[in-house]
């Protein structure tokens, strides 16, 4: 009998505001301490909101990539000659490079164009395979996983890296400074009422998804991403469809991939940003997705202590959420202040709960009403 | 176009998409049904937003809330995606080699695994002292009249 093809986590790294490597992330998540405070990398003098989650001493945003790209290669077990070959996924902010990079003073001109950058990681890397550049915003990243898993599954290609990173600069802080999303009282509170909005975080992640090869190699797989699902919203340039369709198409498609109900997800990790309109709208998709399981299911969104990662969130996240479900602990939801009757769920608040569920979700939406739905497996 | 200012990058991707897809569907628009996925393939962005939004950050200045809103290249694809129905996935890109093929290779993936039924795959450029340019093309669509 011909075994499926599945494709799984066999190397994760990260870095955020939680810590260098992946270990910290989990650590992180599960101590449920949010890592927001101020900007010291640029000046927020006229800004509303003056905190973020940022990595203490970051180096430049192509130096932390190839960091964690060969962090999750190494974790992995691949050595140089079994990077060769291997394509190379990567999320992060399009567009020209205009001077705007992370480290105070270090003047203009600090990083290549994205396609530039691509090309020089896969070469500082050792990927020799093909190169794609997502610039999808929120779901830059959690895209480019769905094609990973995509194209492994059917075939295509054997080993994919997918690296993703923002690390928190004064354009997009400015930008969403006046568009009054950030949380004016210096917190992130998913689906909590009296939640303000959102706050940005560092965030740079790789991950080395691959066919059965690396079981071959005796390497343990942290997971499987056993689904996934891309769907539009068709609503807004910017605003969520309060009903949560397009979310919940994503969700479907996920576990239609994997061949499961919803009954089988044990968690999920939400895009929740701790906005008003976007918690309630994720909260309506979960039951419509979910049905009654909505009720039960334990729910958190690790950004209420990361902070949003934008471009990278979605990596960022899919690997917290799938070393938690591997550690058999679920994250807390930080933040919280009481219940918002438009968003029934069973959020994990007080604590990091046991579990021994097998599958979660890990969610993440962006402007465009782009919608994304990743599934994990382990055991 | 309400809600985009400054720049002519979303007003050039609405008149190619709109063009394109009045070609194929006329007046009556996408059939109910029909999944369709949107790829903008882009190097530029936004570029002259993003300029305006350095200049006025390095002088110290205040942004417009609405650069906000078009800050990200998926905010013009959610605009058309609305006016016209369009419910696949929303994937932007900026090319590591030829646009097109690039684009076209996304548009496959998405067809292909399931997510679309068709694709709206948008090029658009923009450069300092040129026009902006762009080209739309409808890819995979089975229900043209």
């Amino acid at each position: 009998m011909v075994e499926a093809r599945v494709a799984q986590l066999t190397g994760v790294y990260a870095v955020s505001a939680l810590g260098r490597g992946a270990d910290a992330q989990l650590a992180g998540a599960l101590a449920g301490v949010p890592a927001f405070g101020p900007v010291d990398r640029f000046d927020t003098a006229a800004r509303r909101v003056t905190v973020a989650a940022t990595v203490p001493e970051v180096a430049t945003l192509p130096d932390e990539l190839a960091a964690a790209i060969d962090g999750a290669c190494r974790a992995a077990g691949l050595d140089r000659a079994q990077r060769a070959g291997c394509a190379l996924l990567l999320a992060v902010h399009g567009g020209p490079t205009l001077g705007a990079g992370p480290v105070a003073g270090a003047g203009p001109a600090l990083g290549p164009a994205p396609a530039v950058l691509a090309g020089q990681l896969a070469a500082r890397c050792g990927l020799s395979g093909h190169t794609r550049v997502y610039t999808s915003a929120c779901v830059s990243a959690s895209t480019a996983v769905a094609d990973a898993a995509a194209r492994i599954t059917r075939g295509d290609v054997e080993r994919v890296v997918v690296a993703a990173g923002y690390l928190v600069e004064p354009d997009q802080f400015a930008l969403f400074d006046a568009g009054r999303a950030l949380a004016v009282d210096g917190a992130v509170r998913p689906f909590s009422a009296g939640r303000r909005g959102l706050l940005l975080g560092d965030g740079v992640a790789a991950v080395v998804l691959e066919s059965s090869t690396g079981r071959r190699r005796g390497v343990d797989p942290v997971a499987t991403v056993v689904g996934w699902g891309r769907a539009g919203d068709a609503f807004h340039p910017c605003q969520p469809e309060p009903g949560g369709t397009g979310l919940a198409r994503a969700v479907g498609g996920a576990l239609r991939r994997a061949g499961l109900p919803p009954q089988s997800v044990g968690y999920v990790n939400a895009n929740a940003t701790g906005t008003a309109q976007s918690d309630t709208a994720e909260a309506a998709a979960l039951r419509r997705a979910l049905g009654g399981h909505a009720d039960r299911v334990p729910v958190s969104s690790t950004k209420s202590v990361h902070g949003h990662a934008l471009e990278a969130s979605g990596l960022l996240e899919l690997v917290v959420t799938a070393l938690a479900l591997r550690h058999g602990e679920l994250p807390v939801n930080a933040g919280w202040l009481a219940q918002d009757e438009s968003c029934p769920l069973n959020v994990v608040k007080d604590g990091p709960r046991r579990t021994t569920a097998t599958h979660a979700l890990t969610l993440n939406a962006a402007f465009g009403g782009a919608n994304t739905a990743l599934l994990v497996g382990v055991g | 176009m309400p809600g985009f200012v400054h720049s002519d990058f979303a007003p050039v991707v609405v008149a190619v998409a709109e063009r394109c897809l009045r070609r194929g569907y006329g007046s009556a628009g996408v059939p109910a049904g029909v999944r369709t996925g949107i790829v903008l393939v882009s190097a530029s962005g936004d570029l002259a937003s993003a300029q305006h939004v350095r200049a006025t950050v390095e002088a110290g200045g205040r942004i417009g809330p609405l650069f906000f809103f078009q800050s990200v290249p998926n905010s013009v694809a959610g605009h058309l995606a609305a006016r016209w129905g369009l419910r696949g996935p929303v994937v932007c890109l900026s090319p590591t080699g030829d646009p097109y093929t690039d684009g076209v290779a996304e548009a496959d993936l998405l067809r292909d695994d399931g997510d679309a039924d068709e694709v709206l795959l948008i090029l658009i450029e923009q450069a300092p002292e040129k026009p902006t340019e762009a080209v739309a093309v409808l890819l995979g669509g089975g229900a043209r009249p």
